[in-house]
């Protein structure tokens, strides 16, 4: 998946270590398999940066088991939410936090 | 055209408990909405409450008959304006604004009071738009937990035509896109507030409306008001929350029935 939101002019450190792209994605459920909701790339470039978008949003991964398979890297599983017989609404979905260490030309 | 031709209908009532919010479009046959475009152009600083009196047309556009149609739907008759309301001017090269709340995070089954955000020109999707996601005005969810979201499935930007006002639950998550365009994006920001609590339906109610069965063949295509709280799902959550979901809407639906009373 290759950065489409680059900050014009940015600059990156040279540097040949790896650097860690962050994947934030909101599943339906907990489970791996289940729809993703909400997706937020972070990429390791300086002055990038994630915006909220009025277009037709295209992801490139479903669930998260297709960021899985794509590489991804879950570093953070999500957090139960209220209990079953609990009557509040919180947040959408459920959060899991992904990576992927790699050289950024 | 009176207000009673333009109450909203048990469907119209129930969409907006589903989703949060309800667009009003305001024609005016003298072309009002372009005057109040060209009066917020040439404004240099922010009169915030007092724009109504900086531009007075903004009266009229209070006063449309559909747009009194719909709040008198929604909050009753008498319903009242607050006296706080805001210009936002989303000017060229202007960034996104992230997601939050408008007031104190304190979900609640009542629809007493939301806002009104006024787009006197049409809005393209480059003019950095308001963006919503319908159906989340009954979530617990302080802003500061909606940080680590940036695009969600069932968002929707406000791209509207001129004279549009969309009323929106003061709950609903909103923010807006960057402003890519040349065009400076202009929206007026109101409050409503219902004065006393509902002892009947104030809008174009059919009892009949409430015999519907539910149709679990039809989920995603309800057209009448069992259907549409029980079944609409504008977030695609799952089961938990979508029953959650329903009970909320069934609570707030009877208050507006006259429940409480």
């Amino acid at each position: 998946m290759e950065n489409p939101n680059p900050a014009p002019g940015s600059e990156n450190p040279p540097s040949a270590a790896p650097r860690q792209r962050l994947l934030y994605l909101h599943g339906r459920t907990p489970n791996v398999f289940s729809d993703v909701i909400a997706m937020t790339l972070i990429e390791p470039v300086r002055g990038y940066a994630s915006e909220i978008s009025a277009e037709e949003q295209d992801w490139p991964y479903a669930t998260v088991h297709d960021a899985v398979v794509d590489g991804w890297q879950i570093v953070q599983f999500p957090h139960q939410q209220a209990p079953i017989d609990d009557r509040h609404l919180d947040v959408v979905g459920y959060e899991f936090i992904l990576q992927k260490m790699e050289v950024i030309p | 055209m009176t207000v009673a031709n333009h109450l909203l209908s048990d469907a119209d009532v129930a969409r907006f408990i589903v989703n949060g919010y309800h667009l009003v479009k305001l024609d005016f046959e003298d072309g009002l909405n372009e005057r109040v475009g060209a009066r917020l152009d040439e404004l240099t600083e922010n009169p915030g409450d007092a724009v109504t009196e900086t531009v007075p047309e903004l009266w009229q556009v209070l006063e449309h008959p559909a747009l009194e149609g719909a709040l008198v739907s929604l909050l009753g008759p008498g319903y009242t304006l607050n006296s706080h309301r805001h210009w936002h001017c989303k000017k060229p090269g202007t960034a996104y604004m992230h997601w939050h709340q408008d007031g104190a995070n304190r979900r609640d089954v009542r629809i007493d009071s939301f806002l009104g955000l006024y787009y006197p020109r049409r809005v393209t999707s480059d003019m950095g738009p308001t963006v919503i996601v319908p159906g989340t005005q009954f979530r617990n969810a302080p802003t500061d937990r909606m940080a680590t979201y940036f695009n969600i499935r069932g968002q929707l930007a406000m791209v509207v035509e001129a004279g549009t006002m969309a009323l929106v639950h003061s709950a609903l998550w909103h923010g807006t896109a960057p402003n890519t365009s040349k065009a400076k994006r202009h929206m007026v920001k109101f409050g409503f507030r219902r004065s006393r609590e509902n002892t009947e339906p104030t809008w174009n109610h059919d009892p009949a409306a409430l015999d519907n069965a539910l149709d679990w063949n039809r989920r995603g295509e309800a057209e009448d008001v069992e259907n549409i709280l029980a079944f609409s799902n504008p977030l695609n959550v799952a089961q938990t929350d979508h029953y959650k979901e329903r009970a909320i809407r069934r609570q707030c639906w009877d208050r507006m029935m006259g429940a409480a009373a």
